[in-house]
């Protein structure tokens, strides 16, 4: 140990004496940008860059045709098995998505599929995948793009526009809203795989107990928490009244949408032209997040959840009421990993008087990358996995709500959710979030905006509002003068 | 032999440098080409809020961690120059934290910091569950744990710096204060903190630098949350540069801190340099 520390402080020494200030200096600050610089070369060509938000391009009559054209001229004499590369995340139920995918290779034989698995989170992803389509990776295929991404990527020309492949006739047997999220600009970049959207889940014991039926309204729902929470000191001092997504991430956006929607109130105008933060319906639904769910029925923790964290508290029994997205059915009712099985209860979102109840839509779209060198097997891989047969697999095994609006009518994915009877008016009037290539700008705003009224009471919401109003603004005016 | 040397500052430090500061001059979108901007991202960067407060944050947290670090570093250091059975093994546990790679650190002591199931809690309150804190839920206790977890993770680094220094002060100095009657305070105040300033100022230097670019810690426990209260400039730079792909104005982030950091190097090289080599034994 001592000869090491000895040749360290003269290294260190030596190293000072002999080197000029300014090397050092160099040196020193060279340290600093081992993250941005490393990888600046391949920003050359960033996705606003000359190349890429050429819409020009992605308005020609389609690469897909192209593609196609070129690969039925030249009859497929493939022996060798081709590689689909998928990049998708950390699922929530992974078993039954290995299952799916061996069906699919025991289905056709000579494609297999390589997975690279990314983050649960979907920002995490996001900074992933976007970085492997700026450099053109073309061994990427297919992806999963979140119902927010269409818009950048197509504009970006990242994702193969798909209107050859997915035929009118098909799409017309999806929710409207799922196949809306993956168009931009009259071309369809991605098919649903299943849809998400924000419901209230309810303890049904907790409720019956006190005589309370399901809260229509957001303060109906504060009086409820409020009662049981009093009766149940005793019993369950931890018990909280309402348990939801509240951390500075994607999730607070898709909360906080929710509240503002149902009061009213929207993050922007109704053309999508301008933000609608500072709207008086927006500002209160704000304030009551502020003082109603944040001060009183939800532990100060919320601010540092996300969906799993939150749902966490709810399968401990220790909330009222939780605010998360369909595949919590299915963990809720499962005795490996709740303490509430057959206690549980789901209904749409509490609304605002005067207003609507309203969840966001989320959701994963399946996408084939713009430099994919195998987009027929891509494409096989996706008509697949989107079929009413796996989606009915997704349905029952892992709860994730199936796209195709006929599954709804399935007696055994019923069986296994009979929550979906009572909830396809809310999957077929989710609203979504901004479409717009500029999205992960607009979220930024609006995450840092209601991450600071939330965590600091003291600000000023109409203030802050007005702060984010003009930053989305200028953004949203650079994109029009396109 | 300076050559091979300037070749590869040049490739390794110069181009990447230069290449970064040219796209910063360029607009983000929109437009079939990418418009030269010149200094117009620099002129958005001053005016930005959020800027400033990342900057501010980073501030705040370079000098805090830095000289906590330092004052850790040095009893580490003291401690463990000192002679007694199985100072290796004390030595090696040391620097265990520092070896631990920083994510991992971090999610550690992200989940040591849990409302609901972390250890800090379990250890303050026992079971009463009820008093649990939120810790990463406070703005101000957030920014307090990523200089704790700095702290915790770095001060062995600074330790084996000013350890490095300690070796280097010949034994006999010691040996004549003694004989002169100075007490164990004296000796330390007059010939170890003197000796030990060259070490100090190095270790300074190179945490002064490293904290400035403090970032895994921020991504793992707390994504800049909450409202920004921990949101550093590296971090907002990232955000700016790979989620929102905005390459101009990431890019300019980026050059200003690692023009501000050039100059803070100059300086610390400059002042603190010369003082070291002029301690030199001649």
């Amino acid at each position: 140990m001592n000869g090491l520390h000895v040749s360290f402080s003269i290294a260190a020494s030596s190293f000072l004496r002999h080197f000029s200030p300014w090397a050092v200096g160099l040196f020193a600050a060279s340290l600093l940008f081992n993250v941005p610089f490393a990888h600046c070369r391949e920003f050359g060509t960033a996705p606003f860059g000359s190349a890429s938000f050429d819409f020009a391009r992605s308005l020609r009559s389609g690469q897909a045709q192209d593609r196609q054209g070129r690969l039925g001229a030249s009859p497929t004499l493939v022996s060798s098995p081709i590689t689909l590369h998928f990049v998708t995340w950390k699922a929530d139920h992974p078993s039954v998505w290995d299952e799916a995918i061996q069906r699919f290779e025991q289905a056709h034989p000579h494609i297999r599929v390589n997975r690279e698995i990314a983050p649960h989170s979907s920002t995490a992803y996001h900074d992933l995948l976007t970085q492997k389509l700026r450099n053109r990776d073309v061994s990427l295929d297919l992806f999963f793009m979140d119902v927010i991404w269409p818009a950048e990527f197509a504009a970006a020309g990242w994702a193969l526009p798909l209107d050859e492949y997915f035929t009118r006739g098909e799409r017309e047997k999806f929710l409207p809203a799922t196949i809306a999220s993956g168009v931009y600009r009259r071309r369809v970049y991605g098919v649903p795989s299943r849809i998400d959207s924000g419901m209230l889940y309810y303890r049904k014991d907790l409720l019956e107990r006190y005589g309370f039926s399901p809260p229509s309204t957001w303060h109906d729902l504060v009086r409820q928490a409020q009662a049981i929470l009093e009766g149940e000191r005793i019993t369950n001092p931890l018990l909280r009244g309402y348990s939801g997504q509240f951390k500075q991430y994607e999730g607070l956006v898709c909360d906080m949408l929710e509240f503002l929607g149902s009061h009213n109130g929207s993050f922007l105008t109704d053309d999508d032209s301008r933000s609608n933060l500072t709207a008086p319906e927006s500002v209160q639904a704000v304030q009551f997040v502020r003082e109603q769910i944040i001060q009183r029925l939800a532990t100060p923790a919320a601010l540092t959840y996300q969906e799993s964290e939150s749902l966490a508290v709810f399968l401990q029994g220790n909330a009222v009421f939780h605010r998360n997205w369909p595949y919590a059915w299915g963990l809720a009712n499962d005795p490996r990993h709740s303490k509430i099985v057959g206690k549980v209860g789901v209904t749409p979102l509490p609304r605002f008087p005067g207003g609507r109840s309203t969840s966001a839509l989320g959701g994963w779209l399946y996408g084939i990358s713009a430099y994919s060198r195998h987009p027929d097997e891509a494409w096989a891989f996706i008509e697949f996995m989107a079929s009413p047969e796996m989606q009915k697999h997704f349905a029952i095994h892992a709860s994730l709500a199936p796209s195709r609006l006929a599954l709804y009518a399935d007696p055994e994915i019923l069986r296994a959710n009979p929550q979906y009877r009572d909830l396809l008016p809310v999957f077929q009037t989710a609203r979504p979030r901004p479409r717009t290539p500029v999205y992960p700008i607009v979220s930024h705003i609006l995450q840092r905006y209601f991450s600071r009224v939330l965590a600091f009471p003291g600000t000023d919401i109409r203030k802050e509002a007005q702060e984010a109003d003009r930053k989305i603004n200028r953004f949203l005016a650079l994109l029009r003068d396109l | 032999m300076a050559f091979p040397a300037l070749t590869f500052v040049a490739v390794f430090s110069l181009y990447p440098a230069m290449d970064s500061f040219l796209l910063s001059l360029y607009s983000d979108f929109p437009g079939p080409e990418r418009s030269f901007v010149g200094f117009g991202h620099y002129a958005e960067l001053l005016q930005d809020p959020v800027a400033h407060q990342a900057f501010i944050v980073t501030l705040g947290f370079v000098l805090l961690s830095t000289i906590l670090e330092l004052l850790m570093g040095t009893g580490i250091a003291l401690v463990v120059h000192e002679r007694f059975r199985g100072r290796g093994w004390v030595r090696a546990a040391v620097l265990i934290p520092w070896a631990i790679p920083t994510v991992v650190a971090s999610q550690m002591w992200r989940f040591l910091l849990n409302d609901q199931y972390g250890a800090i809690n379990a250890i303050l309150f026992g079971d009463r569950v009820n008093a649990y804190i939120p810790w990463l839920a406070d703005p101000w206790m957030a920014f307090g744990a990523i200089v704790l977890a700095d702290v915790w993770k770095t001060s062995s680094f600074t330790g084996l710096l000013v350890l490095a220094g300690l070796q280097v002060i010949p034994e006999e100095t010691y040996d004549a204060a003694r004989v002169d009657g100075a007490t164990a305070w004296q000796r330390f105040r007059h010939i170890t903190l003197p000796l030990l300033k060259p070490a100090l100022l190095t270790a300074l230097l190179f945490r002064t630098i490293d904290a400035f670019r403090v970032f895994d810690l921020v991504f793992v426990m707390t994504q800049g949350g909450p409202g920004d209260a921990t949101q550093v400039i590296q971090f907002y730079g990232y955000k700016t540069l790979f989620t929102e792909g905005r390459m101009g104005y990431g890019t300019t982030i980026s050059v200003t801190v690692f023009v501000a950091m050039a100059i803070l190097s100059l300086f610390y090289v400059r002042t603190v340099g010369s003082k070291l080599l002029q301690r030199e034994p001649a």
